[in-house]
């Protein structure tokens, strides 16, 4: 416990939490919203293609949008520790927090997969893609799903939003 | 003084609804959420072939994407609307909502100009083309005016007591 009480009154957690300024939680939580709608919604353009929505598209050139989706993951592993450092004892005492981390980790493994197993494959364009391909595409939008769930539920499932209060036993 | 619009809808049963379970205001956010990844993902793909990204896509077919993009935007105005009705007062006096709604106008019009114009040059485009100047200027217009929803829509919360004054 003691670690979060230190990490919360370094210079940094405390302006990020108690700046009046737009530049510091604000911009973060809006970059952190952005970079979901690109990672979430990259992902589940490519997902949606694969399960043969818009099966005209050929699939190979979306692999170029790969990109943007891990610049956006970029953005929120970043704001993320950010919104992490402003607060530490409201996410680490909450373990629906460890579950959105677990899930992250298993949704960008699916998404590694995928490119692996889909865009590497030979055939690819040359009909549908393989039920295996399919069900990733499956698993992966579920996951983005779940991510999304659990990083909102955040907001309204902490225990202590302060270490200074589980120090008080509030 | 307490807007006679707030009054009036905080006592619909709609109203009572939202705000009666401490777990359907998180659901509605979820929803809103996915809806808005739904919307950005598929059109915002469109916009960045546009500009130049992923080039070997033909536009056409992709545009095949923007149905569930539209389908996103009506779920965010389900929830948009039911969070309008639960909680009026958060709204009805938000510079920020009425930024974020004059940036949905602008991007209402957009679609609308990007119809009007260049949509018809647009589906003529194979893979490898380049968009023309209009339509890169029209999805530049879409990426940035919807990042700008997005914005707002995070930066509602702190302003739920600074706006225009009563309306």
């Amino acid at each position: 416990m003691e670690y979060l009480v230190w990490l919360e009154a370094t210079g940094l957690s405390t302006w990020l939490r108690e700046s009046v300024s737009l530049l510091a939680f604000p911009l973060v939580l809006v970059l952190h919203t952005v970079g979901m709608g690109f990672v979430a919604g990259t992902n589940a353009a490519i997902d949606l293609r694969i399960l043969g929505v818009a099966s005209g598209v050929p699939l190979k050139p979306m692999e170029r949008f790969f990109p943007v989706m891990w610049t956006a993951f970029a953005v929120n592993a970043v704001s993320g520790v950010l919104l992490l450092t402003a607060y530490p004892a409201k996410a680490l005492t909450n373990p629906l927090f460890y579950l959105k981390l677990l899930l992250i980790g298993l949704a960008v493994g699916t998404a590694r997969l995928l490119r692996q197993r889909v865009f590497r494959d030979p055939d690819l364009d040359h009909g549908l893609v393989s039920k295996r391909g399919r069900v990733l595409a499956g698993v992966s939008l579920l996951l983005w799903a779940a991510v999304i769930t659990a990083g909102r539920f955040l907001a309204y499932t902490y225990t202590y939003l302060r270490a200074e209060d589980m120090l008080a036993g509030k | 003084m307490e807007h006679a619009l707030v009054v009036w809808l905080r006592h619909t049963a709609v109203s009572s609804l939202v705000t009666g379970s401490p777990w359907v205001w998180p659901v509605l956010e979820t929803l809103h959420f996915v809806g808005l990844s739904l919307l950005i993902g598929t059109i915002g793909a469109f916009d960045l072939r546009l500009l130049g990204m992923a080039k070997g896509l033909p536009p056409k077919p992709l545009s095949r994407l923007i149905p569930w993009g539209v389908a996103g935007f009506a779920l965010n105005v389900v929830t948009g609307v039911l969070f309008f009705v639960g909680e009026p007062a958060n709204y009805v006096n938000n510079i920020a909502f009425y930024c974020k709604m004059a940036f949905v106008a602008l991007a209402g019009i957009n679609v609308l100009v990007f119809y009007l114009t260049v949509a018809r040059r647009v589906d003529e485009l194979g893979p490898g083309d380049d968009a023309p100047w209009g339509a890169k200027l029209v999805a530049a217009t879409s990426l940035l005016l919807w990042i700008g929803i997005m914005a707002a829509g995070r930066l509602l919360t702190f302003y739920h007591d600074h706006g225009l004054g009563q309306i």
